[in-house]
């Protein structure tokens, strides 16, 4: 087909657009000057300040492990629902069912911690438990969310699945679950993986449901994040973001290529 | 088991799946729902509940102590009495307040959907048309930002648009006066455009990918100008695409409250930051909790439309 | 190689069911998805190394039915036995059939080898057992040197091979094969059905073929079930089904075959003759029919059964002779299938033996031709 000048150029201006407040970002971490914008010399001391706040070492510890966390749940609860939806054809609720697995895809961030926090308080009242708030209400909240997004991922590759190779399986003597683990799990094994990493990545990122359900004393990064950048810019900020785009990229990049790696193997 | 050939000696290992799957059969339990049972009480317990009980204490009153909110069932001399009360609504629709940030936010959600669909458009065309090598790395480009951190990505912005931001500094290289960018609306347009934009081009992708080239040569060959095909051709069929992508968009954006505390002013409103306020600042609950009810509401709409839209999109 | 084992080819058990015991009995089965019959109270007894194929059309219930003896379904009334055990409870995991696949069911993770020593696994077979065993069915479909291989390495016809060799791996009494050679081309898909067939023979395996490609059922079978709508609507020998169909839906699925509606104007024990206006002419068959005088019938016949020519012949008992025009005339090199209408209206495909080499003198368009046939050569059906 011709190709025209205007979708290259809108492309490249819209990629620009994504990714120079980033780059300029990334920049100005290395930034001597304390004023974020004036340059004034390489400098890495921002990393060093960023590794002497206790206070941010310590809520980037406190959401590393609610995000492997939640993760892991999220993982188990996902992928069983994705194996419901794609694999029980008809059963009593299944519209229901589905309904709760994808709406807290698109369920307002902050109707979603208003919603946890006031069950986990009417919880508390009633049954006495969870007992205040802190990393386990975090943790149940975000498992909630992320697997929405499990579920999503698994069901994609599921549906692609040709069911034969189960039947194969079974035909030569495996029963339902040994199946399973020998022939339906390796081979969505990478979208277990995405799943994962995606579940992980979201809830370290999030703010807002974080806030509804911790409780004194358990801020995780984003919250510490937040009530930085709120009063203005700071240079520390700048780092620790460089350093989670970092990983973020060098993890993205990783999966990318298992992925295509991995395509034409599973696509018999 | 039945032996199939006299080589094969039977089986001497028990096998575990097959003694555990015919034990729990025993039992009146099926694999299948022991594969539900996991995921539906998770969902029913943290999801559908709690938005009961937002519900609930939607309909209670504000009070001062633990919980700070009147309960909705009482028990007085041995009888249950369930008190509601309605005032959190009726403020709703008559405190000009809650009025105007449900309109400014279904506004500004809205104007930043057709501004991200504008940009996305052409970027979704030129990932699906583009080589097979180029797709890939592309793709990988819209989704990179996704994985950053939302927060830091918000927070990138405010350093591109600072009265001595990058921009500013950019343009007055130029001998250009700066601009005032940041705590207007205009900055909240942008905030939403630039984190929303994946969630549009992906669904867009998907449906202008599965388009099969000879349609366009087809179309072109029936002396169709490029403007044409587009409107007739391309367009149309990534309809479920547009649909999918903006309400992504405009679902979210509508509850926003990152965006604008740090990019928009004092003066713009949006309905997610005035239900943090309720919660937060003035710790009126019951209000807090109508403001959700009826935030919900605005969005269920978009959320079918979304659900119907998606359906399509993965079909085709 | 081993001797070869006595195959049902050469005994021919189903002319003899006094004495044969059937190894497959399906009985009666019906299997219903929601209201929709897809097989329709079929019985069906195969016997023991026959290399039994199913042909029908898509929908026409064939692969339902397989996938039922596998154990993937179960069906919604009626009994399936193999070698005397009644199947329905049992679930494929432990049923002494195993299938190969129509998309093969390759495990991509795993090698070939690892792909073909999966069954055996399951059973719990010693690890010196399991190589041997691998290593014999490697050579038996001739990939030795593939062993270690993913299944995207390999090609199709590679492929399809490996498949065939994991479904034998178990020693299964009996083989299920859904369209085995569908995915393959055409010149690869010959070879294979040769190939096929010796491997049957020469383990012996019972073989249940589902295909819809009727050349394949034709090559490949001792006997062939031939399904539409869910029912079996005939059971037969390659020769009987394109011979002797049983019915119009046979008669036109096999092959092709030209259908006329005639009356019956007598009736004897050792002829009958019937009056066709479509045709213009009688037609005489050599031997009695069970039906009712003036009852109306069709007669079919090949194109290859019937001959032309210029010169009006001796007809048969006065009958046997139908006058027309050459229509149209497809040359396909070995044979030429001409086009012929009768006064009627009525259109004769007839095909001839191109003997003669660029024959000046063949029979061309617009001439007025005779078509003859023989006594025996249509066929007398009621439904």
């Amino acid at each position: 087909m011709r190709k025209g000048w205007f979708l290259p150029i809108a492309a490249a201006l819209g990629f620009s657009f994504l990714y120079a407040p980033i780059v300029s970002l990334v920049i100005f971490s290395f930034n001597e000057n304390r004023l974020v914008t004036v340059w004034s010399g390489f400098s890495l001391k921002w990393y060093g300040e960023l590794f002497n706040d206790p206070q941010m070492l310590g809520a980037a510890w406190l959401s590393l492990q609610i995000a492997a966390l939640s993760a892991t749940i999220a993982l188990v609860l996902g992928t069983l629902a994705a194996v419901a939806l794609v694999r029980f054809r008809r059963f009593k609720g299944r519209t229901l069912f589905a309904g709760m697995v994808s709406a807290p895809l698109v369920m307002p961030d902050v109707i979603t911690g208003l919603s946890l926090l006031l069950l986990f308080v009417a919880m508390e009242s009633i049954l006495g438990w969870p007992q205040g708030r802190g990393m386990l209400t975090i943790v149940i909240a975000h498992a909630t969310f992320c697997t929405a997004y499990v579920c999503v991922v698994v069901q994609s590759r599921l549906g692609d699945f040709d069911r034969s190779l189960e039947e194969a399986a079974m035909d030569l003597g495996a029963p339902p679950v040994r199946t399973f683990f020998d022939i339906t799990l390796p081979i969505i094994a990478p979208a277990l993986v995405s799943g994962w990493l995606l579940g992980f990545t979201l809830s370290l990122d999030d703010l807002v449901i974080a806030s509804f359900v911790s409780g004194p004393g358990s801020s995780t990064l984003p919250m510490v994040i937040f009530s930085k950048v709120r009063l203005g810019v700071s240079p520390d900020v700048n780092a620790l973001a460089t350093i989670i785009i970092g990983i973020v990229a060098l993890g993205v990049l990783a999966a990318t290529i298992i992925q295509l790696r991995s395509k034409p193997r599973t696509q018999i | 088991m039945t032996t199939r050939d006299p080589t094969i000696p039977p089986p001497r290992r028990l096998k575990p799946w097959n003694a555990v799957e015919r034990g729990l059969a025993r039992v009146g339990i099926s694999g299948r729902m022991l594969v539900l049972l996991a995921p539906v009480l998770w969902l029913l317990v943290f999801f559908l509940i709690p938005l009961a009980v937002v519900f609930g204490i939607s309909l209670a009153n504000k009070q001062f102590g633990r919980p700070p909110y009147t309960p909705l069932l009482t028990t007085d001399e041995g009888t249950v009495q369930l008190t509601l009360h309605l005032n959190n609504y009726i403020r709703l629709f008559t405190d000009n307040l809650y009025v105007a940030a449900y309109l400014s936010s279904i506004r500004i959600a809205a104007i930043a959907t057709v501004i991200t669909l504008l940009v996305g458009y052409p970027m979704a065309y030129a990932i699906a048309r583009s080589s097979d090598r180029w797709r890939n790395i592309l793709l990988m480009l819209v989704i990179l930002p996704f994985f950053t951190s939302f927060l830091l990505r918000v927070y990138a912005l405010t350093g591109f648009m600072r009265g001595n931001g990058v921009i500013n500094q950019f343009i007055g290289l130029f001998g250009f006066e700066p601009l005032v960018m940041m705590q207007t609306d205009f900055a909240v347009y942008v905030g939403i455009v630039y984190t929303y934009l994946p969630f549009m081009i992906l669904p867009l992708y998907t449906t202008l990918v599965k388009l099969d080239v000879s349609l366009f040569e087809a179309s072109a060959d029936l002396g169709a100008r490029p403007i044409h095909t587009f409107l007739f051709i391309t367009l149309p069929l990534s309809l479920p695409g547009v649909i999918a992508g903006s309400m992504l968009v405009f679902i979210p954006a509508i509850g926003e409250f990152v965006i604008p505390s740090l990019l928009g002013g004092p003066e713009t409103l949006m309905i997610g930051r005035v239900l943090w306020d309720e919660f937060f600042t003035n710790t009126n609950w019951p209000r807090a909790a109508a403001v959700a009810c009826a935030m919900l509401v605005v969005v269920v709409v978009p959320i079918m439309l979304l659900q119907k839209a998606q359906g399509a999109v993965v079909e085709k | 190689m081993a001797k070869r084992p006595q195959l049902a080819i050469d005994t021919r058990p189903w002319r003899d069911t006094a004495n044969n015991k059937p190894f497959v009995r399906i009985r009666n089965v019906t299997k219903k998805f929601g209201d929709v019959s897809a097989v329709h109270e079929v019985s069906l007894d195969i016997y023991r190394s026959e290399l039994f194929c199913l042909l029908g059309g898509s929908g026409s219930g064939k692969s339902t039915l397989l996938r039922m003896l596998a154990g993937f379904e179960n069906p919604t009334s009626g009994t399936i036995e193999i070698d005397g055990q009644d199947m329905t409870e049992v679930p494929p995991y432990n049923r002494p059939v195993n299938m190969m696949f129509q998309s093969y069911a390759l495990f991509p993770h795993m090698s070939v080898e690892q792909n073909i020593a999966y069954g055996l696994k399951r059973d719990g077979l010693p690890r010196a057992e399991i190589a041997a065993r691998v290593a014999e069915l490697l050579a038996l479909v001739k990939l030795q040197d593939y062993g270690k291989r993913k299944p995207h390495q390999l090609s199709g016809g590679q492929r399809q091979r490996v498949a065939l060799a994991r479904a034998l791996a178990k020693r299964p009494k009996l083989l299920l094969l859904d369209e085995p050679l569908g995915a393959l081309d055409k010149k690869l898909r010959e070879e294979t059905q040769f190939e096929l067939v010796k491997i049957q023979e020469q383990l012996g395996v019972t073989f249940i073929v589902v295909t819809h490609d009727q050349e394949e059922a034709m090559t490949l079978a001792t006997r062939i079930g031939v399904m539409n709508q869910g029912e079996i609507a005939m059971i037969g020998e390659p020769t009987d089904i394109y011979e002797f169909p049983n019915s119009r839906f046979v008669a036109n699925f096999i092959g092709s075959a030209n259908m006329v509606e005639g009356v019956v104007t007598e009736d004897e024990p050792d002829h009958v003759r019937i009056r066709s206006t479509e045709l213009g002419c009688d037609i005489y068959v050599g031997h009695g029919v069970d039906c009712a005088p003036d009852q109306l019938l069709w007669w079919a016949i090949r194109p290859e059964k019937m001959a032309l020519s210029r010169e009006k012949p001796e007809g048969l008992h006065g009958a046997n002779v139908a006058t027309g025009v050459v229509e149209e005339i497809a040359y396909l090199g070995d044979i030429s299938v001409y086009q012929i209408v009768l006064e009627s209206g009525k259109r004769l495909r007839v095909s001839q033996t191109n003997t003669v080499r660029g024959n000046p003198d063949a029979i061309t368009w617009e001439e007025q031709v005779y078509v003859t046939w023989g006594i025996d050569a249509g066929s007398v059906l009621t439904v």
